[in-house]
């Protein structure tokens, strides 16, 4: 059974995973691979190693990458302590807000935050605020891509604690200790997987980004690795070695990253959940509420409400150049949208479509190989955790690539290339690592004799899984399922080269808006789609919330 | 989503077109097209990047019939790569002899100029000098010729006709503060908010539709001259529907198909066919230059150290 099921996994991840990847490897080597040449091997590692770009652009990266990391973890630690240690008012409803930030897709972000922050945007039409300088600096890109990662590490710790519960921190203070001590010496200890998860993936997500430098960095006379890989992919003539080999050192990066995570939490035994019941419920904050709502409401309004009002905004005004005043106001772009053949309308439901349906496979994937990976103690099992990772390192163009290259192949009998099947094969690819760091952190939080107890009583294997250990990690894979469907519902970079002809995508249809010069459409159907996909997430988490009470 | 596969594996008959934007221009085409032939087209539309990577990548088993790019010089380097098939189109007779080849023809042709706010409060520039003058300090951006072939033609052409001067002209501009912004769009959205008043240098036909939607900008063609960049049309090699794709070309350069081109605000490649814009007749073009690619890489090299990038 086990054996069967371990066979299994491993078959879906290569199918998902290694295969794509170990193309872009071989074309990172064989230049002429897409000809099925196996000529000059390598000749593209010297002309990387001597671009005088490179060093820049490395550094570039990942200042950029560890800024982000320090920002999200100030932003997005507090909060999710507090969102995972009191009951708040309106607690889901500050969920779904941080889960905006992922329903944006990054180019417009980062055009939100250019048409409300430079010379003569929103803010200064408004205000007379100038912030121009701010927004095209370094520090300007690391802010806007922190306000897009930062939920990232929000979510991680405040589900982490709402697992835990406080059961431990109360025996610290029965004993005598401060609230204040037993939150540093234990709390905080016990949320250490969570958060060193929470920050490696808000890091290679951070070096993976690509919109938002590419919208700011310009300006800013930074150019970041994703920027380069993509331009190598763009200049002619197209550069898929050099593009691949580079990719494969951002991978590395990466990979460091997550030595180091491995390292820093492996010798904390934080499991907290075992049998006893624990009353986990969240505490009142007493006469702390009200500033805690504040500072909620707060971010959701510089991080959320800010750039959805630019965006709304430019999907309202009738022209960008008549500025904000009542006479140009306007319906007329949200209008056009429902009287192109239904064009807007297949473009939602098929990104819904894709983006459900990969939430559902890389959810299901994720949990096993964390599970897998938190039980066995094989190095070959750890590998699987790294391989998990990886996907996310990489550039969504590259893996484009890769599954080009792997799946245009005339010796498989049946492709899903050139069907809206490559989407859902790319868009898993791209974000099973969450669900995977995810639920690992939430396993290690598991005390390893609960599995045990329920075999001992005569559950089954399959029994004790479902019955115990999918229950007690579910909010956090919950939680990773969210995210993948929020993200995989407006990704652009590889849904722009795989997309078979005549399939549509939401981020798609805005891209081709903007690109024809109509910035009020796109605004209007990027407002739209967002409306509607976080009223669907709602409704998704109210179904699950009384089905549970059930 | 079996289904779908299935029913594109049933479209393996149809003629496929990977194209550059506009996308509405390829739409209408290829919906044209089927009506009068019968048939279908499937369309693959993306920046010219992302189309050349895709083709690249497919080698392995080509899958595109006919690319229409946004850059001349791809269909050169393709043609001295050996991917294309030779078509002459008789409809192609009115299109000027610069503009096509034994192996490519344009589709369309766009050309550069400055597009300047209407309501910046700055005097209406009439020649890329203009931009150096005080009245417009700060206030200009520019395309990043890194990532716009046609920018670097640009760059190129000015050099090619004034020699050093060219290179005067770039300096004043950059001790008057011109900032590089990235593609087109990039350089265009500060343009339309009044973050600046000018940009040197940017495609026509997206301003066009900006204009035609209302925003207060103006394409302006220079006096002393600009570059066009023509989109070039052709048949790949690996095609299994050649005549399937010439007939398709037939199509995008008779009467009706020139007339979408010229409704997506690009100059048609026909000379005959009428457009609401000035025509390719009607811009004064800067010489042609002959660079080899290295010239272009030097090119490049100077105007990124000039502009500190």
């Amino acid at each position: 059974m086990s054996r069967v099921l371990n066979s299994l996994i491993l078959l879906a991840l290569g199918i998902l995973v290694a295969l794509p990847l170990l193309f872009i490897v071989l074309q990172a080597i064989f230049p002429q691979l897409g000809a099925g040449s196996w000529q000059g091997a390598f000749s593209a590692l010297p002309r990387l190693l001597t671009d005088d770009a490179l060093l820049p652009m490395g550094f570039g990266t990942l200042k950029v990458g560890l800024g982000v990391v320090l920002c999200s973890l100030i932003i997005g630690l507090p909060l999710g302590v507090l969102r995972g240690l009191f009951r708040l008012p309106g607690s889901a409803l500050w969920d779904l807000l941080f889960l905006v930030p992922f329903l944006t897709p990054p180019y417009i972000a980062a055009l939100n935050w250019t048409l409300a922050l430079q010379r003569n945007g929103y803010v200064q039409q408004l205000t007379g605020l100038d912030l121009e300088s701010l927004l095209f600096s370094a520090s300007g890109i690391t802010l806007v891509m922190t306000i897009n990662i930062f939920p990232v590490v929000y979510f991680a710790v405040s589900r982490a604690l709402m697992a835990s519960g406080q059961r431990l921190a109360l025996v610290a203070r029965v004993h005598g200790a401060s609230a204040w001590r037993a939150f540093w010496h234990v709390t905080l200890p016990l949320l250490l997987p969570a958060l060193a998860g929470s920050a490696l993936l808000a890091f290679t997500l951070a070096i993976d980004e690509y919109g938002v430098p590419a919208a700011l960095g310009a300006r800013a006379g930074l150019t970041l690795m994703t920027v380069g890989i993509e331009q190598k992919l763009s200049d002619w003539p197209i550069d898929l070695p050099g593009a691949a080999m580079l990719s494969l050192l951002l991978s590395l990066v990466a990979l460091a990253a997550w030595f180091a995570q491995r390292h820093l939490t492996a010798a904390q035994d934080v499991a907290t959940i075992g049998g006893k019941p624990a009353a986990s419920e969240a505490v009142s904050a007493g006469v702390w509420t009200l500033p805690i709502v504040l500072l909620f409401a707060l971010t959701a309004l510089v991080a959320v409400a800010l750039p959805l009002c630019s965006m709304t905004l430019s999907g309202l005004l009738d022209t960008l150049s008549g500025g904000l005043s009542g006479a140009n106001l306007t319906l007329r772009h949200f209008a056009a949208l429902f009287s192109q053949q239904g064009d807007a309308l297949s473009a939602f439901s098929t990104s819904i479509g894709l983006a459900f349906g990969a939430a559902l496979l890389t959810g299901a994937l994720g949990f096993l190989v964390a599970w897998r990976v938190a039980e066995g103690k094989s190095r070959a099992l750890a590998l699987l955790d790294g391989l998990a990772l990886l996907p996310a390192a990489i550039p969504g163009v590259v893996i484009g690539v890769g599954l080009i290259l792997l799946w245009n192949r005339s010796f498989w009998p049946v492709s899903p290339y050139n069907t809206p099947a490559i989407l859902l094969l790319s868009y898993c690819c791209l974000l099973l690592p969450w669900p995977v760091r995810y639920v690992s952190s939430a396993l290690r939080q598991l005390a390893p004799t609960l599995e045990p107890a329920a075999r001992v009583h005569g559950a089954s294997r399959l029994q004790a899984l479902r019955l115990v250990v999918f229950p007690l990690v579910s909010p956090s894979l919950l939680a990773a399922m969210m995210m993948v469907f929020a993200v995989a519902s407006r990704e652009l970079v590889t849904s722009l080269l795989l997309a078979p002809a005549g399939v549509q995508t939401v981020a798609l249809f805005i891209w081709r808006q903007f690109e024809q010069g109509s910035v009020g459409q796109g605004m209007a159907m990027a407002t739209l789609t967002l409306i509607a996909t976080l009223a669907l997430m709602l409704g998704a988490t109210a179904l699950l919330q009384r089905s549970k009470k059930v | 989503m079996l289904l779908t596969s299935v029913a594109m594996m049933s479209d393996a008959h149809a003629l496929t077109v990977y194209t550059a934007g506009p996308g509405s221009l390829a739409k209408s085409l290829a919906a044209g097209f089927e009506k009068q032939t019968g048939i279908k087209v499937n369309i693959f539309q993306a920046t010219t990047g992302k189309v050349m990577a895709r083709l690249e990548a497919e080698q392995a088993s080509p899958q595109a019939d006919v690319l229409i790019s946004a850059s001349w010089d791809i269909a050169e380097d393709l043609q001295q790569r050996g991917w294309l098939q030779p078509y002459q189109s008789p409809n192609a007779a009115k299109v000027p002899d610069a503009f096509k080849t034994a192996d490519y023809v344009a589709q369309g042709i766009s050309a550069l100029g400055i597009v300047w706010n209407t309501k910046s409060g700055t005097p209406e520039p009439k020649n890329w000098q203009d931009l150096t003058g005080p009245a417009f300090k700060d206030k200009v951006t520019t395309p990043d010729p890194a990532l716009s072939g046609a920018s670097l033609d640009l760059l190129a052409g000015l050099q090619n006709s004034e020699g050093e001067k060219a290179w005067t002209l770039f300096q004043q501009l950059k001790q008057n503060g011109m900032v590089v912004s990235g593609p087109n769009a990039q350089a265009v959205t500060p343009v339309l908010q009044g973050a600046k008043a000018a940009v040197f240098g940017a495609v026509d036909y997206v301003t066009y539709n900006n204009i035609a939607q209302g925003e207060a900008v103006k394409v302006i063609f220079p006096e002393s001259g600009t570059v066009v960049a023509p989109r070039p049309m052709m048949i790949l090699k690996s095609s299994q529907h050649a005549d399937d794709a010439k007939k398709f070309v037939d199509y995008v350069l008779s009467d009706e198909g020139q007339q979408q081109v010229a409704n997506a605000w690009l100059m048609p490649a026909r000379t005959d066919i009428k457009a609401q814009r000035p025509l390719i007749t009607e811009i004064r073009l800067l010489p042609m230059p002959q660079e080899s690619n290295a010239d272009r890489a030097s090119i490049l090299k100077r105007f990124a150290t000039l502009f500190g990038q």
